[in-house]
């Protein structure tokens, strides 16, 4: 992960204290989002990018975006040591979230990449 | 029927380059010139008092199961006592703050100053798109589309033949306006994207904001139930610390 110069912001601990009723730190949640934010918009520029120089199209394309936020998906909950609780205070967040925004940013670098490499 | 047009290179060069740089270095432009534009601007001593409150507020719902039922309770009182609690705003009040925000010059105009910033670099940039880049296809979209898209997209190529996916530089103005948004939080730092539904939204929210809340938080207040947690903490003290021993 570190190769892909992944965002190097720590994740800090949200809860510390689990208690019965658990408590989270607003600021440090706050800032896991930013964080999983930043991570996938990165991971989905480049997933464009390589898209368009291997050329994928239609649905190939679509495919390879999702395989795209899988591995970062994976690779945010293994740098979170596989507590996600403690991360994080739903199982949603890590998974779903900022899909959309970086599917725009995915789709422009696709298409910016696939014509500058094969329509040149 | 899916021919390779074999396009211009030099469209690649003075076309899609040209525009996707010029829409990063705008937003660039507009990031700096709100940072410029926004740093005159004093804070209302009513209006950081009445958000203060609000934050307390808020942190004593949070903290509530932590302190003994009998503080919570005198503090809730303070809070939204009938008469003098603080945040308890009467309805006369309530229309006051809204009608003084709108009529204050200062507000209408730093409001005015965001959403023109917002509007004019979008408007001037998408008619110069269309004035210099218009009638002929400029870009090729990696996947498929039906035809309804055709008329949206392939706006200035009069020929109808052509597949959906080749586009004119319209389309690349819009796919550029949505995906740079993305790289711009990641250049710009923190959140200084192009959210303009976002901004647009807030704008039309924030005269009415201080009332509203105020009575949202004493709803809130009034209808936590304390559950003090001390007595289970000693029972979980124990199950921790038996955990060390093992």
């Amino acid at each position: 992960m570190a190769g892909h110069g992944d965002s190097s912001s720590s994740q800090k601990k949200s809860s510390e204290v689990m208690n019965d009723v658990p408590t989270f730190s607003a600021e440090n949640l706050q800032n896991n989002m930013k964080v999983i934010y930043y991570s996938r918009t990165f991971m989905s520029i480049i997933g464009g990018v390589i898209a368009g120089i291997l050329g994928f199209t239609g649905f190939m394309g679509f495919i390879f975006y999702f395989l795209v936020m899988a591995v970062t998906s994976i690779g945010l909950i293994a740098k979170s040591k596989f507590s996600v609780h403690s991360y994080f205070d739903s199982w949603n967040r890590i998974i779903l979230d900022g899909f959309m925004g970086g599917l725009m940013s995915f789709v422009l670098f696709w298409t910016f990449a696939y014509d500058i490499v094969h329509i040149f | 029927m899916a021919e390779d047009l074999v396009l211009d290179t030099a469209i690649r060069d003075w076309v899609l380059i040209p525009l996707s740089v010029v829409m990063v270095l705008i937003g660039i432009l507009r990031y700096f010139v709100s940072k410029l534009m926004r740093s005159s601007q004093v804070p209302d001593p009513k209006i950081v008092k009445e958000g203060q409150v609000i934050v307390r507020a808020r942190n004593l719902r949070a903290g509530a199961n932590f302190i003994p039922p009998k503080s919570f309770r005198s503090r809730r009182v303070y809070f939204s006592n009938e008469e003098n609690g603080l945040l308890f705003v009467p309805k006369g009040q309530a229309q006051n703050a809204q009608a003084q925000m709108f009529s204050d010059p200062n507000m209408a105009m730093d409001m005015m100053k965001k959403n023109l910033s917002m509007i004019i670099p979008q408007t001037l940039t998408f008619a110069w798109v269309n004035f210099f880049f218009s009638g002929f296809v400029a870009a090729k979209i990696p996947f498929p589309l039906t035809q309804r898209f055709r008329s949206m997209l392939q706006n200035g190529i009069d020929l109808s033949t052509v597949d959906v996916s080749y586009v004119s530089s319209r389309s690349w103005y819009f796919l550029n306006l949505f995906g740079l948004r993305g790289l711009f939080s990641l250049i710009l730092g923190e959140e200084n994207a192009m959210d303009d539904t976002q901004r647009m939204m807030q704008m039309s929210g924030f005269g009415f904001d201080p009332a509203k809340s105020l009575s949202a938080e004493k709803d809130g207040l009034d209808i936590i139930q304390h559950e003090w947690a001390l007595p289970k903490f000693e029972h979980r003290a124990e199950e921790v610390l038996k955990k060390l021993i093992r």
